[in-house]
């Protein structure tokens, strides 16, 4: 399978802190790769370098086969590579429809196909019924599931996800297990930042571990249970799949 | 609805004196502003304090042209929005390669417009402070009328131009993009807008749009100058306007802008009230508490009296 | 060729100028810094405050130094109502909010004051308006030298009360970090009334003091404000010390731009820098850059 996206030797500095040291890995086309560590490891940092929002001080992002480093987010977009936000940023005062099709408008020209796409995206996330409200009237769950939508109607072969299961009630991370297993399904591959663990190993095709930004494992979810290192840093939650 | 408004406008001057008439203009010229001015302030969030540069640009542009070259100022309206767009444009590529916005952008704006004014008035070329002053004459040729008539028909036709560019721009892909960049431009650039381009974009547009007022401006008042154009009370009358009526709709301004200076000018004009200064001076005090009431209790504008906006 | 003596001259007006600039950006600043709110309407407290001295000079004779101890706290209190009827309620709110609830005040001033004075300019005479002090060739002027004086009392005053009282303190810690001050216990609330309050008492100061050798009218007002904008900017949006560095500077190139060149171009030329300060340093001097 073709690499998808290749993160290359990616170092990041903030002032006195080193974000991410030599952050290297591969995400194939079709893969669900997962991206776990404990808080401040740098996840959400290496989602920023690889989409754009700041480049990297050394390494490259190669998305497609093309070089991308520090390219502009929009453009990263253009591409194929979207993203949702952590803490969601839904534009508060435009509709849901509104929302969505701002995304569909990435590869389609005009008004109407858009706003079918927009809608269709709407349908999966089972938004359809709220496409009239407007963004600051939406609850968390809303805002996450719009992030989705709006992400996916710009019609990404990458799809980065980042912490999407964060503050679900259970039953909720089930409806998003399937939810993203379904979008991967449709042909679009995921890169997926988790806290929530039982989403990240059920998902996960291979996970990459990070800590104090940088890499210290790598592997499918079954053989990391088992590491030491990963124990180490991070595991011996609740949720256990062993 | 819209038809039965625009037939009662069209017929007004029929039974409207001069003073009516003149308030009329002044509020339709008003709206028209406000609206150029809500392109990238209501729709794109770009809330430009420096408008009147372009406004400026306009009126000069036009009356220059005509003074000079003889070019009839229905098309040096053009001409001066053609030249405030590529202003309006260069400055805005220099000015949003440094990530400024809110309060900052605003102030570059603001020192645009007064840097703006500072080379006007040593420019001899438009004979700098004096300023220009044009003939009143009849030569419809050149966009000069003795009547008001005239110039009310061509200020309500430039409006509801405007207002129709509005309504097209908010159904337009480029509407959704302004939109977008006003929202949240970390979302839009993740979306695949390119925010850069497109505040531009609303800022060169929302200039030439401007212009076109300013060389109104020069045509109905027949005098321009540095004092009068590149001042900031044009600037005020859009945001007034936009603010109080609904930035970010297409008849928010038009309500906001028509009420602020359309009362004023008819109050201003009252023949039968005497200490005439008096009320126009205490309705400027209740226009501004009524400013601040709006702002805090309705900050979508009188427009959300009505309904939703886009 | 321009004389030394009328360059000195020249310097030493614009110092004095640069030093009316400070102290009337001096409240904005601080009230910018620690509310983050644009307040438009400075200029035209300043005006009031004006029109306040001017009165009292002309009704029962009071020296405009000695009418501070009315206008201070009167613009205390001003500024304190401004605060609880208007300004709280838009805190929050984002910029353009502030801009432009804060020029509809500033129309109101303007139109209150146009009600009651009129559009002339008014001016009054104390017995020191017209005295200099004579050192050599340069001529020094009592007044504005006096009002160069409090500036930098001002300045030294409101540096002390910030860095040296506990409400001083929890001023500066609300300004830094709105949310770690309410968390410690700071009612931020509290501290942003008094921080406008002082802001517009700082109005006053700059009102009463500028009248023996300036002009009012209801109009002046948008002047100041410009001035006040670049200046603040310049010295560092918050910072006293910047407004009061930035006043002499801007006023030093005022003059300067006055004598070699035009009074408008000088004018474009302050401009000019306050556009290159917001485009390649907009923390101003005194500030400090933020990522």
């Amino acid at each position: 399978m073709a690499a998808l996206l290749e993160v290359q030797s990616v170092s990041k500095r903030f002032g006195g802190l080193q974000a991410l040291s030599n952050v290297g890995f591969t995400v194939a086309e079709g893969e669900i790769v997962g991206i776990i560590g404990p808080n401040g490891a740098g996840k959400t940092t290496l989602f920023n370098v690889v989409t754009g929002v700041y480049p990297p001080d050394s390494g490259r992002v190669v998305f497609r086969g093309a070089d991308v480093t520090g390219a502009a987010p929009h453009r990263i977009c253009k591409l194929g590579a979207a993203r949702t936000f952590q803490i969601s940023k839904p534009f508060a005062d435009l509709t849901v429809l509104q929302t969505a099709r701002i995304g569909a408008l990435n590869r389609i020209r005009d008004m109407a196909g858009a706003t079918v796409k927009a809608l269709e995206v709407l349908e999966l996330m089972g938004l359809a019924g709220k496409r009239d409200e407007l963004g600051r009237t939406l609850t968390v769950i809303e805002r996450k599931r719009l992030e989705m939508a709006r992400a996916l109607a710009t019609q990404p072969s990458l799809l980065l996800l980042d912490e999407v299961a964060a503050g679900l009630r259970p039953n909720e991370i089930q409806e998003m297990i399937a939810l993203v297993r379904s979008i991967a399904a449709g042909g679009v591959s995921v890169l997926i930042i988790e806290h929530v663990l039982e989403a990240v190993m059920r998902l996960s095709g291979r996970i990459v571990v990070l800590n104090y930004g940088e890499v210290i494992a790598e592997g499918r979810p079954d053989e990391l249970v088992d590491d030491p290192r990963v124990i180490e840093a991070y595991l011996g939650e609740a949720y256990s799949l062993a | 609805m819209a038809v039965a408004v625009l037939v009662a406008a069209a017929a007004l001057p029929l039974v409207a004196g001069q003073h009516l008439l003149t308030a009329m203009i002044v509020a339709l010229h008003a709206a028209f502003m406000a609206l150029a001015w809500n392109v990238a302030a209501g729709y794109a969030g770009q809330f430009s304090l420096g408008h009147s540069l372009f406004y400026g640009i306009g009126a000069y542009a036009s009356t220059v042209l005509y003074l000079r070259l003889g070019l009839t100022p229905w098309a040096g309206m053009f001409a001066g929005a053609a030249l405030a767009g590529v202003v309006g444009v260069l400055l805005a590529l220099g000015v949003y390669r440094y990530n400024v916005y809110g309060i900052f952008f605003a102030l570059v704006t603001l020192g645009a417009a007064e840097v703006a004014k500072g080379l006007a008035d040593n420019w001899d070329f438009i004979k700098g402070p004096v300023g220009i002053l044009l003939t009143m004459q009849y030569a419809p040729g050149d966009f000069f009328f003795l009547r008001r008539e005239p110039y009310y028909f061509v200020a309500l036709a430039m409006l509801v131009a405007m207002i129709l560019i509005s309504l097209v721009l908010e159904r337009s892909p480029l509407g959704q993009y302004f939109l977008a960049v006003r929202e949240d431009e970390q979302a839009a650039e993740a979306s695949g807008v390119n925010t850069y381009r497109y505040k531009t974009i609303a800022i060169g547009l929302s200039a030439a749009l401007t212009a076109f007022a300013g060389s109104f401006y020069a045509q109905f008042y027949l005098y321009i100058s540095p004092e009068t154009v590149f001042v900031f009370e044009p600037q005020l009358t859009m945001m007034l306007g936009t603010m109080v009526g609904g930035a970010g709709t297409a008849f928010g301004p038009v309500i906001g802008a028509m009420l602020f200076s359309g009362l004023g000018e008819a109050l201003r004009n009252l023949p039968f009230l005497e200490n005439t200064r008096q009320v126009v001076i205490g309705s400027k005090m209740v226009y501004a508490v009524l400013l601040i009431v709006v702002l805090i209790y309705l900050p979508g504008g009188l427009i959300t009296l009505g309904r939703r906006r886009a | 060729m321009i004389g030394l003596d009328a360059i000195l001259q020249t310097c030493l007006s614009g110092l004095f100028m640069g030093s009316v600039y400070a102290l009337i950006a001096i409240g904005f600043t601080l009230v910018f810094g620690v509310t983050n709110i644009v307040n438009f309407a400075h200029g035209h407290l300043v005006m009031g405050a004006m029109f306040v001295t001017y009165l009292l000079f002309k009704t029962a004779n009071v020296d405009p130094y000695v009418s501070l101890i009315v206008v201070l706290p009167l613009f205390f209190a001003l500024g304190a109502l401004l605060y609880t009827v208007v300004i709280q309620r838009i805190v929050e709110a984002p910029h353009s909010a502030h801009m432009m609830v804060t020029l509809g005040l500033l129309i109101f001033f303007e139109n209150v004051a146009n009600f009651f004075f009129g559009g002339d300019l008014r001016g009054i005479t104390t017995t020191y308006t017209t005295s200099s002090l004579i050192v050599g060739d340069i001529s020094i002027p009592i007044a504005r030298l006096g009002a160069a004086a409090v500036s930098l009392a001002a300045v030294i005053v409101l540096a002390l009360f910030l860095h040296r009282t506990s409400l001083g303190k929890a001023i500066r810690a609300s300004a830094n970090n709105r949310e770690g001050a309410a968390l410690v216990g700071i009612d931020v609330g509290r501290v942003y009334l008094i921080a406008f309050s002082l802001g517009t008492a700082a109005a006053g100061l700059a009102g009463a003091v500028i009248m023996p050798f300036s002009l009012v009218s209801p109009f002046v007002g948008g002047e100041f404000i410009l001035k006040a904008f670049v200046i603040a900017v310049l010295g560092g949006l918050g910072s006293v010390a910047g407004a009061l560095i930035g006043g002499l500077l801007i006023g030093f190139v005022e003059a300067l731009s006055s004598l070699y060149i035009s009074a408008s171009l000088g004018n474009a030329i302050v401009f000019a820098i306050l556009i290159a300060v917001l485009l390649y340093r907009p923390w101003g001097i005194f500030g400090q850059a933020r990522v």
